[in-house]
């Protein structure tokens, strides 16, 4: 190589390092760690927002990359698939959007009534609903007792039908066909009557998409369909919008196209003075697909237009400090946790379970999961919003030790390490660990703060990362698979009530062999005892005491380790006036939602 | 011919089935979802999970499941039900195919008018600034992967994020019959990134193989015979050129019309690519077994043209 060519290839080189130079400060200057500092203003909740100063009129194109699973109020029980039973249907009783924990009268008339000790609840209905074309009749409380009969059809398989409504005299062996329990006087009344005085939880279950009336003329031959047919291709509607149909009642292809899109356009049968939603938008269309990513930029940018599923990290970062009027961090979007298996390994031991929770960085899993714009740490399991949670001690919650330090300390762990039997304050046993995370997002980075935690501990961790779906059906969901901490798991009520959160979750006789969501098998008889006893007060503000009470004693046992209480980010565009519903993991309220400029 | 054309179609079929095995297979062996789990919802409980089951026909043993599942397609042209969108996968992909149609097509034919005429003036002009121009671009296009740039493309120059707002951007795809021309303008951009890729490989491809037969006795010869080098180039250069071309283009459409996952993705075109990764998101089985049956067979037919394509274009080809 000569002297020329060699000094043109230095210079090369050094044009090329200037130029990575240039790039990587220009970079670093337009980096932001918003998310996770300090002292700055924090996003916008959505809480007291004013629902009734939109204007009239436009379309609102909504950005989805992910699909709706179910559009058939029966078997909704998505967060997304809410949005659309929400705006399209009329359940007995509603949150309002900014309200998490009164619920209103919607198809109902007025609040239920419970009597006798707590074991009968009568609701009477509006007189003034329509069904949506083609059938055009009122609505009766006999399309209410179908719609929740119909949750027990196994073709219709409701998921929460037997936690929620099992109380019912003759619900726990339904099939589909008429339930004794379930009463309709007359075409305005429905009655529910109860084998146990648990109406309080009945009262908040009124609120799900399973009392949203079907007409069983129109309903019932779809239903006779594996499985069934209504929600899939054809339904009725009662909610001040609806998926564009045929005159026969058929949407899918013209209102729903899967992984697609879908249209909401206004129900022509709705009657404004039967519903509080003022439904300003006309029309709704749901872009199905696309990158994430894109996705947020399109909003941002845009007009006319809300991502529905959560942005990415980077599409917050922008919007906080670029958009920040259009962004919003709405809280009570559930809780995440590490379930550790209490049944048997090493978290068997109660005093290990709390060294583990002693020493677990949840403020660096917060930051990881993208800072305090997506959630708080959590230091206990009922959620913000939901009733309870101020009595479990709100976000300081319960005043134990191994919950005093959410960046962790290993010197309150060793403590509890030795109260164990390890003299040392580490684990010098033969048993290995076994966690299983997921390989999404920021997840695995989240697991291996969990694995440092322990291995600091002294135990051999084996860290599996397998896909979200493969975590829950294949391990976690599992008890045979013997894994001994999932640090992804959480949940998200279903209503206000905090029995909804913690019941499912850790309660000792809903262990089940495969799809199982109790997922540390948390089997404690003094805690099982007091949900029982939680579950049938009648008060509401007695029983948000007996929960935050049971809530205290999952934080006692250090049953799981909570790390972070959620807020859910959603961004629009300048120009619409987006409602996020606070009792919904903050998703889009399409019935209150407006443009600026229709 | 006719008997090379009927072994071939017969093996094809064999070839089919034996994919379709293959990807029954995977499914049972490694650690995907139980749809019925999936079907069953958050709080499914084991009595639901068990009568999703048999509605579905999960609890048969697997060669039976198999057995009903070839049945089917052979003698009912039925792909089977989507466990997720309870809809016919067949209806789900013949959807979802003039998106992927439309993309592939158009890609294809811009990666051959731009890739082979780069390809052969990179080949004459050897060694020129032209042809190390050329073939550096390609090399950046070749090293790029398609989602990156596609995401490039849409920063720079989509109509609504772009920093000129030139094309139509991710999500504005318009089906052929609804609306030519925005169909036309919504595929711009995707079939450029599509092709970009390709287009630099051929470009490579076209110049490697015509400067090897540019060295031939037989070009020498032509050229002796007094025959204009336009002539030489084109009429006896690339026909002995294309052959290797005709192969890779064979196989790269065939691929494509499986699904284009990437630049469907990036681009929000509701193809079968996104159709399958979506499925595969969702635990779908019959529909990824659905995709990948379609995307075979595009490839064993595309194989089969190919095969026949070589006989007319090299003499030295012939079939018994």
């Amino acid at each position: 190589m000569n002297t020329s060519i060699r000094r043109r290839a230095l210079a090369t080189v050094l044009v090329l390092f200037a130029a990575a130079a240039a790039l990587f400060a220009y970079a670093s200057s337009h980096s932001t760690t918003v998310a996770n500092g300090a002292g700055l203003a924090p996003a916008q909740t959505g809480s007291g927002e004013n629902l009734y100063n939109g204007k009239r009129g436009g379309t609102l194109t909504v950005y989805d990359s992910e699909d709706f699973e179910h559009l058939d109020p029966g078997e909704a029980y998505f967060a997304l698939d809410y949005e659309i039973m929400y705006a399209t249907q009329m359940p007995l009783y509603e949150y309002l959007p900014n309200n998490s924990t009164t619920v209103s009268p919607m198809l109902a008339s007025g609040q239920p009534i419970v009597t006798d000790g707590g074991k009968t609840v009568t609701v009477h209905i509006k007189d003034d609903v329509h069904f949506s074309p083609p059938v055009n009749r009122l609505v009766t409380s006999a399309d209410v007792a179908y719609a929740i009969e119909r949750g027990a059809n196994p073709n219709v398989a409701n998921p929460y039908f037997i936690p929620y409504f099992g109380d019912i005299v003759g619900a726990a062996k339904a099939t589909g066909g008429p339930i004794a329990g379930i009463v309709t006087p007359n075409a305005t009344t429905i009655v529910f009557h109860l084998t146990q005085p648990t109406a309080i939880l009945l009262e908040g279950a009124l609120s799900l998409p399973i009392t949203m009336p079907v007409p069983e003329s129109f309903a019932g031959p779809l239903d006779k369909d594996k499985p069934t047919q209504y929600g899939t291709s054809s339904e009725v509607f009662t909610g001040p919008y609806m998926l564009e149909s045929t005159a026969a009642g058929k949407f899918l292809g013209l209102g729903y196209q899967p992984g697609k899109s879908a249209t909401l356009v206004r129900n022509p049968n709705w009657n404004p003075k039967s519903d509080p939603a003022p439904a300003y938008l006309d029309r709704i269309n749901i872009n199905i697909g696309g990158a994430s990513q894109v996705i947020g930029l399109q909003v941002l940018k845009g007009s006319d237009s809300v991502q529905n599923d959560t942005p990415t990290n980077a599409n917050v970062e922008l919007a906080y400090t670029k958009y920040y009027k259009q962004l919003y961090a709405v809280p009570g979007a559930g809780d995440h946790y590490v379930s550790l298996d209490n049944a048997k390994g090493v978290f068997s031991n109660v005093n290990i379970r709390r060294a583990a929770y002693a020493a677990l960085d949840r403020a660096a899993m917060v930051k990881v999961a993208g800072g305090t714009i997506v959630g708080e740490v959590a230091t206990h399991f009922i959620t913000p919003g939901s009733a309870g949670f101020t009595q479990s001690g709100g976000l300081a919650g319960p005043k134990y030790p191994w919950n005093e330090y959410p960046d962790g300390n290993l010197t309150v762990a060793e403590k509890y390490m030795k109260a164990a039997g390890y003299p040392s304050g580490k684990y010098t046993g033969s048993q290995s660990v076994k966690i299983v995370g997921s390989d999404n997002g920021n997840s695995p980075e989240e697991a291996a703060i969990v694995k440092d935690a322990l291995t600091e501990l002294g135990f051999n961790v084996k860290l599996v990362l397998v896909d979200q779906s493969v975590m829950y059906a294949k391990y976690c969901g599992v008890p045979a698979a013997e894994v001994d901490a999932c640090p992804e798991v959480g949940w998200i009520r279903d209503f206000a009530d905090p029995q909804t959160i913690l019941y499912v979750p850790f309660w000792g006789p809903a262990i089940t062999p495969t799809n199982n969501s109790n997922w540390g098998q948390v089997n404690n008889p003094q805690i099982n005892a007091a949900m029982v006893a939680a579950s049938q007060v009648v008060n509401p503000t007695a029983a948000a005491d007996a929960w935050a009470k049971v809530d205290d004693m999952l934080v006692d046992q250090a049953v799981a380790i909570p790390w972070i209480f959620d807020d859910q980010p959603n961004i629009e565009s300048a120009n619409v006036r987006g409602i996020n519903d606070l009792w919904d993991v903050g998703e889009w309220d399409y019935g209150y939602t407006s443009l600026d400029n229709p | 011919m006719t008997g090379f054309i009927i072994r071939r179609l017969l093996w094809g079929v064999v070839l089919l089935i034996a994919v379709i095995a293959v990807t029954f297979m995977i499914f049972y062996l490694l650690p995907s979802v139980n749809p019925a789990i999936l079907r069953a919802g958050r709080n499914g409980s084991p009595k639901i999970i068990a009568e999703i089951s048999k509605d579905l026909g999960l609890n048969h043993p697997i060669y039976v499941q198999f057995w009903n599942y070839i049945k089917n397609i052979i003698l009912h042209g039925n792909f089977g039900y989507s466990y997720y969108y309870n809809d016919p996968v067949g209806g789900l992909i013949a959807n979802r195919l003039p998106a992927t149609l439309s993309l592939t097509v158009g890609a294809a034919f811009l990666w051959i008018v731009v890739g082979v005429p780069v390809g052969i003036i990179s080949a004459i002009k050897r060694r020129t600034l032209l042809d190390r121009a050329a073939m550096g671009t390609a090399l950046v296009f070749v090293s790029a992967p398609v989602f990156w740039l596609g995401l490039i493309a849409l920063y720079v120059f989509a109509n609504d994020i772009g920093q000129f707002h030139v094309f139509p951007g991710a999500g504005s795809y318009v089906g052929l019959t609804v609306n030519p021309l925005k169909w036309f303008e919504s595929l711009l951009l995707p079939w450029m990134v599509l092709s970009a890729t390709s287009t630099a490989i051929y470009a490579r491809l076209v110049r490697g193989s015509l400067l090897q037969v540019m060295g031939e006795d037989y070009i020498r010869t032509a050229r002796a015979k007094g025959l204009s080098e336009r002539r030489v180039i084109l009429k006896h250069g690339m026909r002995s050129a294309i052959t290797p071309l005709v192969t890779v283009l064979g196989l790269d459409i065939a691929g494509l019309l499986g699904g284009a996952i990437l630049t469907e993705g990036v681009f929000d075109i509701p193809g079968i690519g996104r159709l399958n990764i979506d499925a595969i998101g969702h635990g779908d089985v019959t529909i990824v077994q659905g995709t990948v049956l379609v995307a075979s067979i595009f490839i064993i037919v595309a194989n089969i043209l190919v095969d026949i394509a070589y006989a007319f274009l090299d003499p030295r080809v012939r079939y018994e």
